[in-house]
């Protein structure tokens, strides 16, 4: 699990981070509190950055479809937000109607992936593209009843932003937080991170998963040794989904809104960008890489909204993280290993 | 081509090509040492020695491949018509009228063979040269495919001109290979890495002979290979490495192959040999009408019987199916036709069932098919005994878990490690960081470990060094009497399979066309291969 050496990319960034820091520091910012924020934002997107893995794990490249699962991952928290549930049952009960969807739709969406072999990113790309209209219609025609969710004349479809204060809002988030001196740990918050990155962990020690890394590194061979290489991407590109349906629930729990429509079409972008970072060259990543890469990113967007906001124009904010996202993933296109090409 | 004749006619007798007290060490250890050799115009050098003898950082040096600069350079000189390649680098080089034909193929798959040969000199229109300038000029097809054809007959191929690379075998490509680099009229001086390597014994012959003619033409050639017999058939000069060091120079008239062999390795080797006896001719597999839809090596309705505990050696030339046997079997390219293994019909060719049932296959292609390059030696030799038979899972009593049994693996590992002499640092080694001997007998390993009771092995000892090869083709012999290992044994080396088959069926055309005894006459064998019917028939 050693690392030869560390990457352009990533000194880039931490550079970039501690120049962040400097001014944050000379601003007279308070560090206690960005400190504390930089967890919630870990986690809040780690999880989407760890169902990434799977899929790089196997050989199909970065998940650009990563917004079937985020899609599977709204419809399960719609579905508690529907019935009212509110507080730990309404965020475990939103969990499990998304692992089910994503389960469904992972398959799906694993069979579609299993007919472009080697085309899985830009395929993922244009499937992520496609569900998002699709789930549009969802969104407005799908029989749900809680007022609150819908839109407030007419009384017919989903709102784009379904705000979660009465129902699971920050559950996580404050669940055994402890502070000590400013410092506000949110431990039960970093637990449940700290669970599902030991679940990967575990799993890629499985028959299952040893499987899933030797095919993603020869095909060819695990082939020849008797995997059958379908089922074993199939469950790969599952888990994936599943972790993205997670990773969605877990975030709008952090931010306090379920948002819907075309929102999580872009959300595939940090995640990548984040495993990039952390040292992934687009095959196998460890996932060190994807918890290191997450921070790296969000504590990066953390500093800069409050120092662009005053040393520069407020609305360069979102054009900076915009930047930094788009070019990192390009980056990583330009300068990847390239993937051995047999005729 | 009239050009490059009236080029070297005038050429004398000198080097063309000075290399003197070479050094180059990566990190601190070196590679080669104080190595100095010259190649003259109209002459062929060869180069042996044993992987690892700093034969491949010469070459990197000569073709200025940037990864010399990267690890810090080389000190000494090398001088090309004395000029020094020291600060130049791959274009510069080639420019200077050097050709190089890597181990590697540089073609390119979507264009045609006649295309790919005069990529980058192209012959244009003369109307539109003038017109828009050479570099936008029309290419005169004809002109080109004519001049690219030509120079593959001086190579004695016959190909149609404009197939895609992509469609050829890799003989072929290796010859269109060699056709660019000899279709170049600057040509004075061509490297050829194991140029040799991925051709069978008919096609390697055919190239030397091409190659002894070039050089006659006054071309200066620098040969690299592992084939001891071929440096001895055509080389004028020989340079024997080992350990980055020159421990020999033999001149005109002194090349043998036992010194060759001897130098190379610092001692004799003994040569692989199995006794002859008697097999019971009881079938433990039998194939009817079998076909494998491999492409450029398909198998077409065979008929064979393999008998129990023998080693049966599969000969042929390259594209007449010997390798697809195997590969048919695990379901790698579709298969017809009827198998009935150990008197039960095999209805289905899929790995997994094959395995549980008994058969393995050592593929030819070792790196692409045949190693998880990046997973340790253990997980490697483990990964198929895991997998499908589970050898080595902790469940607790969890049938879909299946965590490594450590202690279980590195106990069985460090025992085949011992038994078979794998040279690693230990067992956790990454694979690729091996040499070829040793990642097959890596892939061997793997084998036992499923235990299987019978074994399809494909080029067992291509691109292995001589002792190395000797003591795979042991292993072998051991595993067959040991544990009763009926062995498939599919290789162009001809003289291997000879001395450790009991029999040999020999393959034309996708059906065995001869079974022959291992001590048949040369002549035999060579009518056999080419599909000619001796004297004696069978029945």
């Amino acid at each position: 699990m050693t690392h030869d050496r560390i990457r352009t990319p990533q000194i880039i960034i931490i550079i970039f981070l501690v120049i962040l820091l400097i001014m944050a520091y000379i601003l007279h910012m308070d560090l206690v509190v960005l400190f504390n924020e930089s967890l919630i934002k870990l986690v809040m997107n780690g999880v989407l950055a760890l169902a990434l893995i799977p899929m790089l794990n196997v050989g199909a490249g970065m998940n650009f479809g990563l917004p079937v699962g985020i899609v599977g991952g709204l419809v399960g928290l719609c579905i508690a937000v529907n019935f009212r549930l509110t507080g730990f049952p309404g965020f475990f009960a939103s969990l499990l109607f998304s692992l089910i969807i994503c389960v469904v739709f992972g398959w799906l969406y694993g069979l579609l992936l299993n007919r472009v072999k080697g085309r899985e990113e830009i395929a993922g790309t244009f499937i992520g593209f496609s569900i998002i209209p699709l789930m549009n219609y969802f969104w407005t025609l799908a029989p749900f009843q809680n007022r609150q969710m819908l839109y407030p004349i007419g009384g017919q479809g989903l709102r784009p932003k379904i705000g979660l204060d009465p129902y699971f809002y920050n559950v996580l988030d404050n669940f055994c937080m402890i502070k000590i001196s400013g410092f506000e740990i949110p431990l039960g918050l970093l637990a449940f991170y700290g669970l599902l990155c030991l679940f990967l962990y575990l799993f890629f020690r499985t028959k299952v998963g040893r499987a899933i890394i030797a095919t993603g590194e020869n095909e060819a061979f695990s082939r020849l040794s008797g995997i059958d290489i379908s089922k074993i991407r199939l469950i790969a590109i599952i888990l994936s989904t599943v972790f993205a349906g997670i990773g969605i629930c877990v975030y709008s729990q952090s931010y306090g809104f379920i948002q819907l429509y075309d929102e999580p079409l872009s959300m595939a972008f940090p995640a990548i960008s984040a495993v990039l970072i952390g040292g992934s060259t687009g095959r196998r990543t460890w996932i060190f890489e994807a918890v290191l890469g997450t921070y790296l990113l969000q504590t990066i967007y953390l500093l800069t909204v409050p120092i662009a906001n005053e040393i520069l124009i407020p609305e360069l904010t979102e054009i900076l993280r915009t930047f930094i996202t788009y070019s990192i993933i390009l980056y990583a296109l330009l300068y990847r290993d390239r993937r051995r090409i047999v005729y | 081509m009239d050009s490059l004749f009236f080029l070297f006619t005038g050429a004398a007798m000198t080097n063309i090509l000075d290399i003197k007290n070479l050094n180059k060490s990566y990190n601190g250890i070196p590679a080669l040492k104080n190595v100095s050799l010259s190649v003259r115009a109209g002459e062929i050098h060869g180069i042996v020695g044993a992987n690892g003898s700093g034969k491949t950082t010469l070459m990197n040096i000569l073709f200025g491949n940037p990864v010399i600069r990267e690890t810090g350079g080389y000190q000494g000189e090398i001088y090309y018509e004395g000029v020094s390649l020291k600060t130049k680098n791959s274009t510069e080089i080639i420019g200077l009228g050097i050709g190089m034909v890597h181990q590697e193929f540089a073609l390119i798959p979507d264009m045609t063979i006649g295309e790919n040969i005069k990529l980058g000199r192209e012959e244009t229109n003369r109307f539109t040269d003038r017109l828009f300038g050479k570099k936008y000029s029309f290419v005169d097809r004809k002109k080109n495919d004519l001049n690219a054809e030509s120079a593959l007959k001086k190579l004695g191929v016959n190909v149609d001109i404009g197939v895609k690379i992509i469609n050829l075998s890799t003989n072929t490509r290796q010859f269109v290979e060699i056709a660019r680099e000899i279709a170049r009229a600057d040509l004075k001086l061509l490297l050829l890495d194991e140029p040799t390597a991925v051709l069978s014994r008919d096609d390697a012959s055919n190239l030397l002979e091409d190659l002894t003619e070039l050089s006659q033409g006054g071309l200066g050639i620098l040969f690299v290979s592992h084939r001891l017999e071929e440096i001895q058939q055509i080389c004028d000069r020989a340079t024997v490495l080992r350990e980055g060091e020159v421990i020999s120079q033999y001149g005109r008239g002194e090349v043998s192959t036992t010194k060759l062999a001897r130098d190379m390795i610092g001692h004799t080797v003994s040569k692989a040999m199995a006794k002859k006896r008697a097999i019971e001719p009881r079938p433990l597999v039998s194939f009817q009408q079998y076909s494998v839809e491999m492409p450029g090596e398909e198998i077409r309705g065979m008929d064979l019987d393999i008998f129990e505990g023998e080693i049966l050696g599969l000969a042929g030339l390259s594209g007449h199916g010997k390798s697809a046997l195997g590969y048919g079997i695990m379901g790698m390219y579709p298969a017809t036709g009827e198998v009935v293994y150990e008197n039960m019909k095999i209805d289905r060719m899929d790995a997994k069932a094959n395995i549980l049932k008994g058969m393995y296959v050592l593929p030819d292609d070792r790196q692409a098919l045949g190693i998880l390059p990046d997973h340790s030696l253990a997980e490697n030799i483990i990964f198929t005994g895991d997998q499908i038979k589970g050898l080595f899972s902790m469940n607790f009593g969890l049938p879909f878990l299946g965590f490594l049994d450590k202690r279980k693996v590195y106990d069985h590992v460090h025992q085949l490690v011992d038994d078979f002499e794998i040279r690693c640092t230990s067992v956790k080694q990454k694979i690729r960081e091996l040499s070829g001997g040793n990642q097959q007998k890596v892939c061997i390993a793997r084998a036992l470990t499923v235990n299987p009771r019978l074994l399809f092995v494909a080029e067992p000892t291509r691109g292995i060094d001589i002792s190395a090869k000797e003591k795979i083709l042991k292993m072998l012999i051991d595993i067959n009497r040991s544990r009763h290992t009926t062995i498939v044994i599919a290789s162009s080396e001809l003289d291997e399979l000879k001395r450790v088959c009991d029999r040999i069926a020999v393959m034309v055309e996708g059906r065995i066309f001869k079974v022959l005894q291992p001590d048949s006459s040369d002549v035999e064998f060579a009518l056999a291969l080419a599909g000619e019917e001796g004297t004696d028939y069978d029945a």
